[in-house]
């Protein structure tokens, strides 16, 4: 059995955020911080610097003239989608790893991982009309902790799996059984541990919270229902499962329900337009 | 693609299969203002409530459906609250409810409310129809809204990045400047320090000049001498060598004292009137010699519109035409030296071009500037070559510069050179004070013959406290046919005049106990008295004194003349000179 802070400590000892994903995430809090400060830190990684601008540059962002330089990238697309680009690159090599059959796959997780960040940035924009950048990370970033568990506990983490019923023992409680913390609380330590933003330390932390109600444009409840929908699309966390939505959730989607099938309809054209972004293959 | 079934599928949890009816009461709510709608739904040949007028009974319900199988529209129920209208609507299958509240009339029996009612259903069916459109739209603006303000955000933070990069620019150019400030300081301070280093050694070396000169003068005084005495032919040969060794010797030590004393701001100019054609022709003429031995033509023109008389520094513009001369002999292996002075302005101000121009090796063109400095040669291998200190040029560029001209050079590798000055000089002005300017060296007259022979001796008192400065200068004096008295300090010079009279006085400045100056204001003071104060040697006509002064400084030969000195010569005590002070004070006959 293992508790949160361990997991999270060896797997932050073992496979951490990189340090520039880090730094610039910070950044974007400081008011002090400049274009020329984002160039500065990711300057120092070459690859990043010819990988994110081929992102800024993809159909994801759609602009119209071609940014040739991480300044410019600032300039055009704003620190925090530059931010949310290097944790993806950050991210991507976290989420590489050996598939097993055994109900949990770090590739599927990946994909459900993008599938969720994308879902609640068009949440987020179309049914709340908010920035979606935020949105996009919780989404990207929520199942870290699952990851960790699966670095440090990787066999306690399968049981947890294999136990793991939706609608009648949740993954969250299975996880708790066996492995001895869920990935909630795990992800919810590394995010405070990176200094990730509140919004998106409390996606993490509660998106899988059926008790505690968060306000419905909140990160939190975006997240959820991002998860739900990504679920029911076949990009599941672990194969075929999905938990049903909190009863609140629930009435919100019933009330605006032509409103989220568009937003299933249309999933597959933005899913598309952000392939650059979560392709493994990049 | 996502098809209408997957979408059914992911909401199938959702969904209680009432939505699209929900969205028509809806619709048909906003068209119907004021109206109350609910709908009637059948299923499975079943008409089941989807939502029913509490007042609405089961009975009331059979009684509209029975109704509505033969008429579109039923009027059900007139209340208190208002009127209850049944319609079926077959495109959804459904019996929509209306309640009017406070109508009046029946719209039944009038066919336009029917009709109204009719229209009112299918547009809101149109509208439904579109309602996947319409929601887009409402997403679509609800981005714009998040687009337009994540737009101002990003200009705005794009604004702040600015005036954040401003402020870091200022604070830099801030500290640049306060360290430009900083290091200018210190370069100043350095600067000032190597400034200081620099004259300290020149002024160092300038007064070196008369520890140096001293021991210079008495080889070269006694080995002209020595040459006089009878010597064989080895002796004379060896004598010869020393006197010539030591003459170079002089040369390079006046050239370095020159240029220490010109660095060290202490070389002064004379002002007095010279003879233009005078200096030319003597410059020229000390290089006769090893211009035919060379196999130089060596020759010099003199525009005749030049002013015969000019003011000037004379000495020192012989040295630079000298050195300039030196030089082009030096470089030119056959051909010519040609010197020549032209008017380029004339009036008070006569600013005259010097140039000597010689067939020699010439300079390449990125060595010229160089040449002027000192210790420098066109190339290194030259000193090798030629010899010289490479000192010449920087003298004469010096120079010129202190007599407010400017010196260049023209040249060609190979087919010679043009060294040129020009200078301000200026006319003399009638009446002018030529009392300073030094009795003329004559050096055609160099013959050793004897000034005094044949009559009655002169007596010269020599005060001299350098012993060999004193030898020296008794034997040359000596030599002229003179009788010498000679006196230490300027006290022993008065004891010796308080009985003895003398045709001359030479009297050194710099010696302990009484100094020349003040010995000689206190002869000049006893002068003044009748019968001079009892002194012998001062009772007859004013005495004639010459003053010898180891700085060659305006203010030093000022001194000398203002306490009342005849004249006066520069040491080293050279035979020339000295011949020629006493040619001028003492009548031959």
């Amino acid at each position: 059995m293992y508790n949160s802070d361990k997991i999270a400590k060896k797997f932050n000892d073992l496979k951490t955020l990189p340090h520039v994903a880090i730094r610039v995430t910070q950044l974007v809090n400081s008011e002090k911080a400049t274009m020329h400060d984002f160039e500065e830190i990711i300057k120092l990684d070459p690859v990043l610097v010819t990988r994110l601008l081929k992102l800024v540059n993809s159909p994801y962002f759609g602009l119209a003239n071609r940014v040739e330089s991480i300044s410019k990238a600032v300039v055009f697309t704003g620190m925090k989608h530059l931010r949310n680009l290097v944790a993806v690159e950050g991210l991507r090599d976290i989420y590489k790893g050996e598939d097993s059959e055994n109900g949990f796959s770090r590739r599927n997780l990946w994909l459900h991982s993008a599938t969720v960040a994308i879902l609640a940035e068009m949440i987020a924009k179309r049914i709340f009309g908010l920035e979606g950048e935020d949105f996009f990370l919780a989404g990207i970033i929520h199942d870290i902790g699952l990851i960790a568990e699966d670095q440090v506990a990787g066999e306690l983490l399968r049981k947890a799996c294999a136990a793991y019923q939706p609608g009648l023992k949740s993954l969250v409680e299975s996880e708790r059984e066996i492995v001895g913390t869920d990935h909630c609380r795990v992800g919810g330590l590394l995010a405070m541990e990176w200094k990730l933003p509140d919004e998106v330390l409390n996606a993490i932390k509660y998106h899988h919270e059926t008790k505690k109600q968060f306000p419905l444009e909140s990160a939190a409840s975006v997240v959820q229902l991002a998860e739900y929908f990504a679920g029911k699309l076949k990009y599941t966390t672990i194969a075929g499962k999905v938990d049903p939505l909190p009863p609140h959730l629930i009435k919100h989607v019933q009330s605006m329900l032509a409103n989220y099938k568009v937003i299933v309809r249309d999933l597959p054209g933005e899913m598309e337009k952000a392939k650059e972004l979560y392709n493994p293959a990049a | 693609m996502i098809d209408d079934t997957i979408i059914d599928s992911v909401f199938a949890d959702l969904e209680d299969g009432h939505e699209k009816f929900r969205v028509f009461i809806k619709e048909v709510s906003c068209l119907l203002a004021g109206g109350e709608v609910q709908l009637w739904l059948n299923e499975e040949q079943n008409w089941i409530p989807v939502e029913i007028f509490p007042e609405f009974s089961k009975s009331d319900r059979k009684k509209l459906l029975k109704k509505i199988e033969r008429q579109p529209l039923v009027r059900v129920q007139t209340d208190k609250s208002g009127e209850i209208y049944g319609i079926a609507v077959p495109s959804i299958e459904v019996v929509m409810l209306v309640r009017f509240s406070g109508g009046e009339f029946n719209l039944v029996d009038s066919p336009i409310g029917s009709s109204l009612l009719q229209n009112t259903i299918n547009l809101a069916l149109l509208k439904c129809s579109q309602q996947d459109i319409r929601i887009e739209n409402e997403q679509l603006s609800r981005q714009i809204d998040a687009l337009n303000r994540q737009h101002g955000k990003l200009i705005e933070d794009n604004y702040r990045q600015y005036r954040v990069i401003q402020d870091k620019e200022k604070s830099y150019a801030r500290k640049l400047e306060q360290e430009i400030a900083r290091q200018t300081a210190e370069l100043r301070e350095t600067n000032r320090k190597l400034e200081d280093a620099s004259r300290m050694k020149s002024e160092f070396l300038a007064n070196m000049s008369h520890e140096l000169r001293t021991p210079m003068n008495a080889i070269n005084g006694f080995s002209d001498l020595l040459i006089e005495t009878e010597l064989d032919e080895e002796q004379y040969d060896y004598v010869k060598t020393i006197s010539g060794a030591a003459d170079s010797l002089l040369n390079l030590i006046n050239d370095i004292l020159d240029l220490a004393k010109i660095e060290a701001g202490k070389l002064e100019l004379e002002n007095v009137s010279f003879e233009l054609f005078e200096v030319i022709e003597r410059a020229v003429a000390m290089f006769k010699i090893p211009a035919r031995n060379k196999n130089i033509d060596l020759s010099f023109v003199i525009d005749p519109i030049i002013p015969p008389e000019l003011f000037g520094d004379s000495n020192r513009l012989r040295q630079i035409i000298v050195n300039l001369i030196s030089n082009a002999m030096k470089f030119t292996e056959s051909g010519q030296v040609v010197v020549k002075v032209e008017l380029v302005e004339h009036g008070v101000l006569n600013l005259l071009r010097f140039s000597v121009r010689d067939t020699g090796i010439g300079i390449p063109s990125d060595r010229k500037s160089a040449i002027f400095e000192k210790f420098v040669q066109a190339d290194g291998s030259t000193t090798r070559k030629y010899g010289g200190t490479g000192l010449g040029l920087a003298i004469c560029a010096q120079l010129v510069e202190l007599m407010q001209g400017k010196i260049g050079v023209e040249s060609e590798v190979g087919k010679g050179s043009v060294f040129f000055f020009t200078i301000p000089l200026l006319s003399p002005v009638v009446g002018h004070d030529r009392s300073a300017s030094l009795p003329a060296v004559d050096h055609q007259e160099q013959a050793p013959e004897v000034l005094f022979a044949g009559r009655e001796r002169p007596r010269v008192l020599i005060v001299e406290d350098n012993k060999v400065n004193q030898k020296l200068a008794v034997i040359i004096v000596k030599r002229q046919g003179c009788d010498v008295e000679v006196a230490g300090d300027g006290l022993e010079a008065l004891q010796i005049l308080e009985r003895e009279r003398f045709d001359l006085v030479l009297m050194d400045v710099q010696m302990p106990n009484l100094d020349g100056i003040e010995a000689t204001k206190r002869i000049r003071a006893l002068e003044m008295k009748t019968d001079a104060g009892g002194y012998v040697g001062l009772s007859g006509e004013k005495l004639v004194i010459v003053g010898l002064t180891a700085h060659a400084r305006k203010e030093d030969r000022d001194e000398c003349l203002a306490v009342g000195m005849n004249d006066f010569l520069t040491k080293p005590i050279i035979k020339d000179k000295l011949t020629a002070v006493l040619r001028k004070y003492i009548p031959r006959n």
